[in-house]
C-alpha cells in the first residue's frame, strides 16, 4: 500500500517535472520576444543574447509607428476579426442547427461537400477569389477579407456535431407552444452551446488573425494593412530591423492572448463536447 | 507555405494567365506610340527607394506620374506571383531578381519585350553575362539593372596585424596559405552553413559551369562542381572559417571586431558594411575572388536584379512602363545616381568609364576599389538559371553540410545533390 503511495508520487513528480520543462520550452522563445523588444537595436545584435528586459521599448515603438502606423494596423486586425468571428459564429451555428435538426433533399451529400471543402488549400482558393474580388470592385476594401471565409467548414462541422445532442423533444415541445422556428433557434439551441461558440470563436478569430496571403493580395493601401501584412513588410533583403519587428510580433499577441483568457474555460469544455454527447 | 503559393501562382497560370476581365486588346505596345500617364512600379528595400529616385526625375522630365510602391521580399513576391497568375492587378513595372527570372517567365506573365530592346539598341550597352537568366531561346522578357560583381572584401588592419598580404593572393591555394597565418581566434573568412549554395554558384559560375545543359539535364555533378566542392572542403578542412549564420548579429559583430579577416562576397556589399560597421570605415580593403589555378579566371557574379513588364496591360501602359525602365536601366545618368545613392552596381557597361569607378575611397583606406568591381563584371561569364533553380540551391546546401562534417566525400555530395534535383524535377542527369 505504501510501496504503491510513494510510486504514485514519483510518478507524479515525473509528470509535473516533465510539464514544467514543456512550459519552459514553449515560453523561452516568447519570453526572449518580449526581451527582445526592449532592447535597441544594438544591444539586440550582442552575442550571446541579453536575457534581461532593457528600456527601449517606447523608443522602438516610436521608430515603428513612424515607419508605419502600426496602431492602425492593430485596429484593422481586431475590427476584421472581431466582425468575421460574430457573422461567422450566427452563419456557422445556423448551418449547423439545419443540419443537426432539419431534414430536407441532399442534406447528407450537402453536409459532405462542406466537408470535403476543408482540403482546399487557401494557396488554392487566393487566386479564384483575387479575381472575383477585382471584377465586384471589392479589392482593398474590409469586406472582402471577411465575407469569403464567413460560411467556415470546421465551425458548421463543430456546430452540427453540437446541436445533435439537444433533445428532439425540447424542440417539439417549444413548437407545440407555439414558438417560431427563428424562436427556437435564439432561445433554445443557442443558450445550449455557449461553451462551443465559445471555442468557435477562437477558432475563428484565430484563423482570420492569422490570415496573410490572401489579404496581401487584397489590400493595397498601407493604411489598411492588418498585422501580419504590415510585419511582411518590415523584411527587406539587406537589414532587418529586429527590434521593430519584435516590438510588432509582442504587441501583436496581446489581443489574442485576451481572447483566449477570457474564453479559456468554455474553450476545453467545448472541443470535448461534442465527442462525449453523441 | 511559400512554396505551395508558388506552386499554385504557377500552375493556374496556364489556364487563366491570359484572362482579361476588361476584355480589351493583348497587344504588346508597338502598335500605337501612345503613353499612359499613370503607372504604379514595384519593388522592395533599397531597390525600391533607386526606383523613387529615378521616377521623380522621370516624371518631372516627361511630364507622367510613375508611381513606385515599397513591400517587404517575400510579401511582395508573392503578392505578385498571385496577381501575375490572375492575369490581373499587378503593377505595370516590377522588379526582378536574376535567380528568379526563368520561373517568372516560365509563366507566360512577363512581356517580351525583345522588339523593344531591338528598336532602342541598348543590347550591347550593358555587360554580356547577364542576358541568359532574363532570356527563353532569342525572346528577352527583361531590361537588366544590377549585377554583383564578386570580390573579396578584408581587413586590411588584421591582415596588416598578422603580416598577411592580400598582394600575394592569386589562388584559393594561396589565400588557404595566407590564412594559415592568422592566430586561433582569428578566422580567414566566413563559411555559413546556410549559404553554402551561395559559394558554391559563385565559384562555379567562376569556372564557367552551367548547372543545367542546353537540353536541360541536371549538370551539377560535372568536373567543374566537384573542383568547387572540394575547394570548399579544402578552406573548411584548413581550420580557417568559422561558421556564423550570414547576417546574423554575431555575424556583423564578428567582422566588426576583426575576428573574421575577410569576407567574398559581391560589390553590393559596400553599401552594407558603410551602414552596419560605420566605425570600421578605413579598415577595408578589396581585391577580385582568387583563382583555381595561377593564370585562372577571378570574376563572377553574386546577386543582381532587372526589371520586367507584366503582360496583362492596355498597350499605352506598356509603352509608358518600357520607356520608363529603359530610362531607369539603359540610362547613364540614372544608372550612376543609383550607384552612388544606394550602392546597386550597374548592369550598364557603358557607365563603366564614369568618375566615381576611379574615386580614392575613404572607406576603403583610398583604395579605387569601384575599378575592381567594373573590371570583374566585363568578365562575368554567363549562366544559366531556370524554374528549378531552388531546387539547386537546396540539394547543393543540404549535401555540401554533410560533405563538411565528413559523412562524405566532394565526390558523393554533388553525385548526391544532382540525383537529388534529378529526382525532384522530373529531369535526366547529365
Amino acid at each position: 500500500m505504501r510501496e504503491q503511495r510513494r510510486k504514485d508520487a514519483v510518478w507524479m513528480f515525473l509528470t509535473y517535472a516533465f510539464i514544467l520543462t514543456m512550459v519552459v520550452v514553449m515560453l523561452i522563445p516568447l519570453y526572449w520576444m518580449i526581451v527582445a523588444a526592449t532592447l535597441p537595436q544594438q544591444e539586440f545584435i550582442e552575442f550571446p543574447p541579453r536575457l534581461i528586459p532593457g528600456t527601449a521599448f517606447l523608443d522602438n515603438f516610436a521608430a515603428l509607428q513612424e515607419r508605419m502606423n502600426y496602431v492602425v494596423t492593430i485596429w484593422n486586425s481586431v475590427f476584421i476579426a472581431v466582425v468575421y468571428t460574430v457573422l461567422s459564429l450566427l452563419l456557422c451555428s445556423m448551418a449547423g442547427f439545419a443540419f443537426a435538426k432539419y431534414e430536407f433533399r441532399f442534406k447528407e451529400p450537402l453536409f459532405y461537400a462542406i466537408l470535403a471543402t476543408l482540403v482546399l488549400p487557401i494557396q488554392l482558393l487566393v487566386i479564384p477569389l483575387f479575381l472575383m474580388m477585382s471584377q465586384i470592385g471589392w479589392t482593398d476594401t474590409f469586406r472582402a477579407i471577411i465575407i469569403p471565409w464567413l460560411a467556415n467548414p470546421i465551425g458548421i462541422f463543430l456546430m452540427r456535431q453540437n446541436m445533435r445532442s439537444i433533445p428532439d423533444a425540447l424542440l417539439e415541445s417549444a413548437r407545440m407552444d407555439g414558438a417560431s422556428e427563428l424562436q427556437i433557434f435564439y432561445r433554445i439551441a443557442l443558450p445550449a452551446m455557449r461553451s462551443s461558440l465559445a471555442a468557435l470563436a477562437i477558432i475563428l478569430f484565430l484563423f482570420q488573425w492569422d490570415l496573410f496571403l490572401y489579404p496581401l493580395v487584397i489590400l493595397e493601401d498601407p493604411g489598411n494593412y492588418t498585422i501580419p501584412v504590415a510585419l511582411a513588410g518590415l523584411e527587406g533583403t539587406q537589414r532587418i530591423y529586429y527590434d521593430q519587428i519584435m516590438v510588432a510580433t509582442t504587441l501583436a499577441i496581446i489581443p489574442m492572448a485576451i481572447l483566449f483568457l477570457v474564453l479559456q474555460k468554455q474553450f476545453v469544455s467545448g472541443i470535448l463536447a461534442g465527442s462525449l454527447k453523441e | 507555405m511559400k512554396g505551395t503559393a508558388a506552386l499554385g501562382a504557377a500552375a493556374l497560370a496556364g489556364c487563366i494567365g491570359t484572362g482579361d476581365p476588361e476584355g480589351g486588346d493583348d497587344e504588346t505596345g508597338t502598335e500605337s506610340d501612345e503613353m499612359a500617364d499613370e503607372i504604379a512600379g514595384w519593388g522592395w528595400d533599397v531597390a525600391a527607394r533607386s526606383l523613387e529616385l529615378t521616377a521623380d526625375e522621370y516624371n518631372d522630365e516627361h511630364d507622367a506620374a510613375v508611381e513606385i510602391e515599397e513591400f517587404g521580399r517575400e510579401a511582395m513576391k508573392e503578392d505578385l506571383q498571385t496577381r501575375l497568375a490572375s492575369g490581373s492587378g499587378a503593377p505595370e513595372v516590377s522588379m526582378l531578381e536574376m535567380i528568379d527570372g526563368p520561373s517568372y517567365i516560365d509563366t507566360g506573365a512577363v512581356l517580351d519585350i525583345t522588339d523593344q530592346i531591338e528598336e532602342a539598341d541598348v543590347y550591347d550597352d550593358f555587360v554580356p553575362g547577364v542576358w541568359e537568366s532574363l532570356s527563353d531561346g532569342d525572346d528577352i522578357y527583361a531590361l537588366p539593372w544590377d549585377i554583383g560583381p564578386t570580390a573579396v572584401f578584408y581587413r586590411r588592419d588584421v591582415y596588416d596585424e598578422h603580416g598577411l598580404d592580400a598582394d600575394e593572393i592569386e589562388t584559393w591555394d594561396d589565400f588557404i596559405e595566407q590564412g594559415e597565418q592568422l592566430p586561433d581566434d582569428v578566422y580567414m573568412l566566413n563559411l555559413p552553413e546556410n549559404d553554402l549554395d551561395g559559394f558554391w554558384r559563385f565559384q562555379f559560375r567562376q569556372l564557367e559551369g552551367e548547372p543545367f545543359t542546353e537540353d536541360g539535364a541536371v549538370n551539377i555533378h560535372s568536373e567543374t562542381s566537384l573542383q568547387v566542392a572540394q575547394n570548399i572542403k579544402d578552406l573548411h578542412d584548413a581550420g580557417i572559417a568559422s561558421n556564423l549564420e550570414g547576417w546574423s548579429s554575431a555575424w556583423f559583430g564578428a567582422y566588426g571586431d576583426g575576428e573574421i579577416a575577410s569576407l567574398p562576397s559581391a560589390a553590393w556589399m559596400e553599401g552594407t558594411l558603410r551602414a552596419e560597421l560605420p566605425e570600421t570605415e578605413g579598415d577595408w580593403g578589396v581585391y577580385k575572388i582568387p583563382a583555381f589555378e595561377s593564370g585562372g579566371a577571378r570574376a563572377s557574379n553574386w546577386g543582381g536584379s532587372s526589371l520586367m513588364i507584366p503582360d496583362q496591360h492596355e498597350s499605352a501602359e506598356n509603352n509608358r512602363a518600357w520607356d520608363y525602365i529603359r530610362w531607369t536601366a539603359a540610362n547613364e545618368e540614372m544608372q550612376l545616381l543609383m550607384y552612388d545613392e544606394y550602392g546597386l552596381f550597374p548592369a550598364l557597361e557603358t557607365t563603366f568609364d564614369a568618375d566615381i569607378f576611379s574615386e580614392e575611397l575613404e572607406f576603403f583606406g583610398g583604395q579605387p576599389a569601384r575599378e575592381i568591381f567594373a573590371e570583374v563584371a566585363e568578365e562575368i561569364p554567363s549562366y544559366r538559371f531556370t524554374g528549378d533553380t531552388p531546387e539547386v540551391s537546396q540539394a547543393i546546401n543540404d549535401e555540401f553540410q554533410r560533405m563538411l562534417r565528413d559523412d562524405q566525400t566532394p565526390e558523393e555530395a554533388v553525385e548526391a545533390a544532382a540525383e537529388t534535383v534529378a529526382d525532384n524535377t522530373g529531369r535526366d542527369l547529365a
